[in-house]
């Protein structure tokens, strides 16, 4: 009797599938809105609703609240993303409940320790929140909704990203296989 | 069958038809018709051949003439520091961004007025804002700039202040000579149309 | 006629509410996909899941191709679509600290809000994180803003820049995707990986 080993896998959705589906999402986007998705830019909102709130005075001789001021009269917390980076919360906990992969843990590899998986993550975020700035976006805003209405610098943001990822991909390779 | 060559099988024929079928380029128009008539039955698009001398003689820098005659009639006459754009390539993409605007007062003349109505109502209706059609087009600048009548002694004050007016804008403009304008002239200065701050032309915003 | 917000079709304010709800639709798909797991987001560069460049070809090639079909048949005007503005020096700086930050961290920001959402510590984590990363940005913003603003490119399409039309453009981006997915699955069979 042989007995097969059975591999751990959690059901996803098929990715090409998915990829269709999210398209949709962003042409709904483009459709409705005229701007394909985004993310970095809520987060960009935030802080410049906290910075105007907490220091009122040095907010306004701030660059960086007067460059985002720019584009977004009135309230930084009443725009497009961050409405929609709340729906992300609301889509992405509906699908984990359904799919029942709702569960606080720390997804490391066992080659490191839960600790140093979390201080990655933060300086993964630190590095990716200031990058994002520069870069005018993130993933899903600049890559993403970028590719899809053929914009140079989306593209070459793109380009960038994946690149220095690839590249560094074997300096961290410890922390993930 | 697998999903990836589902995939191709499905975007490449797509693709292949988006490749090959021209793009269309017809641009939407933005008013309705009782919209545009609205506006044309209240003539907010005609501007005097006075305020247009005006500022012209002022150097005002967001007066953009805009001769809609065919080229020849361009360059055998036209209105100082004016350029030339024929009615009949309006619509070519290198003038879009003349055209639609918010900075510049564009003046559309012909030498009467219908080629330049013309070019205002097809503008006008797709949207754009801060065109404007010289009255009279050139056979009426010639008569009231350049040439223009002294009025008989019986009539207004305005009048004759409109006189002087052109008289001196009209030596300014046909001989270049320092002009010298007296105070009756603020009179008919005074209702300069003004460049309209453009109503939320409405732009998507993005990023991040 | 499309954008329906730029046309006055939907109020500003049922704009922000369907982006609610077109955000719910992201999420959803993000996390479906598994974009809600670190591992199989680090995947793609090490070849063992390849799931971050299907996804991500694919829908970039379905909007795009809906966008240029809604064009042609008149249900959108893409001159007020918004087109991400090409800064070139911050584009690529940008992208390469994103770049690290991506195989640092694993996350990016709209698969770190998705990872958090289902109680993925990391993911919640990485959010922290990006909210420093920007609030580190901001406070020294005179630092850097000049190499934040300079080579400004306008916005130009890829397109453009190559000279070909948007069409073509399109039926190539298809056929290198659709190569990029075969290289992947070949990939995913040559280094697989337990999941843990």
């Amino acid at each position: 009797m042989t007995e097969s080993k059975e591999i751990k896998k959690t059901r996803y959705l098929n990715p090409y599938i998915g990829g269709v589906l999210l398209g949709l999402v962003l042409l709904s986007a483009n459709f409705i809105a005229g701007r394909g998705l985004g993310a970095s830019g809520a987060i960009k909102s935030t802080i410049v609703a906290t910075m105007t709130t907490v220091a009122p005075a040095a907010s306004e001789r701030s660059g960086f609240v007067k460059e985002f001021r720019e584009s977004h009269q009135g309230n930084p917390m009443k725009t497009w993303l961050v409405f929609e980076m709340l729906g992300v919360v609301v889509g992405g906990f509906l699908s984990g409940a359904i799919a029942g992969r709702l569960k606080f843990k720390v997804e490391h590899s066992p080659k490191i320790t839960s600790r140093k998986r979390l201080i990655l993550a933060l300086t993964g975020g630190v590095l990716f929140g200031f990058g994002s700035q520069l870069g005018r976006g993130c993933t899903s805003g600049s890559a993403l909704s970028g590719m899809a209405v053929l914009s140079l610098g989306g593209f070459i943001t793109m380009m960038a990203i994946f690149g220095t990822a690839f590249a560094l991909a074997y300096f961290f390779r410890k922390n993930w296989i | 069958m697998k999903p990836r060559v589902l995939l191709a099988l499905f975007t490449i024929p797509l693709g292949l038809i988006i490749a090959a079928v021209p793009q269309n380029k017809t641009k939407p128009y933005r008013l309705t018709a009782d919209q545009l008539l609205e506006e044309v039955n209240t003539r907010t698009q005609y501007i005097t051949p006075e305020d247009v001398a005006d500022m012209i003689v002022n150097k005002d820098p967001s007066l953009r003439l805009i001769d809609v005659r065919s080229q020849e009639e361009f360059e055998k006459y036209s209105l100082q520091g004016a350029i030339n754009i024929p009615l009949s390539d309006l619509l070519s993409d290198k003038y879009t961004d003349i055209l639609n605007q918010d900075v510049k007062m564009n003046v559309f003349y012909s030498n009467g007025t219908v080629q330049s109505n013309e070019a205002w109502m097809i503008t006008r209706q797709l949207g754009y804002t801060n065109n404007y059609v010289l009255e009279g087009g050139v056979n009426y600048w010639f008569d009231a700039i350049l040439n223009p009548q002294k009025p008989a002694t019986a009539n207004s004050d305005e009048e004759f202040a409109k006189y002087d007016f052109r008289k001196s804008a009209g030596q300014a403009l046909g001989g270049g000579m320092a002009v010298q304008f007296n105070d009756n002239q603020s009179a008919s200065a005074a209702a300069k149309p003004v460049i309209k701050a453009a109503p939320k032309k409405k732009k998507a915003s993005g990023g991040c | 006629m499309g954008p329906l917000v730029l046309n006055n079709i939907i109020s500003e304010n049922t704009n922000l509410f369907l982006a609610f709800i077109i955000g719910i639709g992201f999420g959803f798909v993000l996390e479906q996909s598994g974009f809600s797991s670190s591992r199989k987001l680090a995947g793609v560069f090490y070849g063992y899941d390849t799931v971050v460049l299907k996804v991500f070809f694919t829908a970039a090639i379905t909007a795009m191709l809906g966008l240029l079909f809604f064009s042609l048949f008149g249900w959108i005007d893409l001159d007020l679509i918004y087109i991400n503005p090409t800064y070139l020096t911050s584009a690529i700086v940008g992208g390469i600290i994103m770049g690290a930050g991506f195989i640092i961290g694993g996350y990016c920001p709209g698969t770190s809000v998705c990872g958090a959402s289902i109680g993925k510590i990391d993911g919640i984590v990485f959010v922290v994180g990006l909210f420093l990363g920007v609030l580190i940005f901001g406070l020294g913003y005179n630092l850097w803003d000049n190499l934040y603003m300079v080579k400004f490119l306008g916005s130009p399409k890829i397109s453009q820049s190559l000279g070909l039309s948007d069409g073509i453009f399109a039926l190539l981006l298809i056929l290198i995707a659709l190569a990029m997915f075969t290289i992947g699955e070949w990939a995913e069979r040559k280094f697989p990986r337990e999941e843990y």
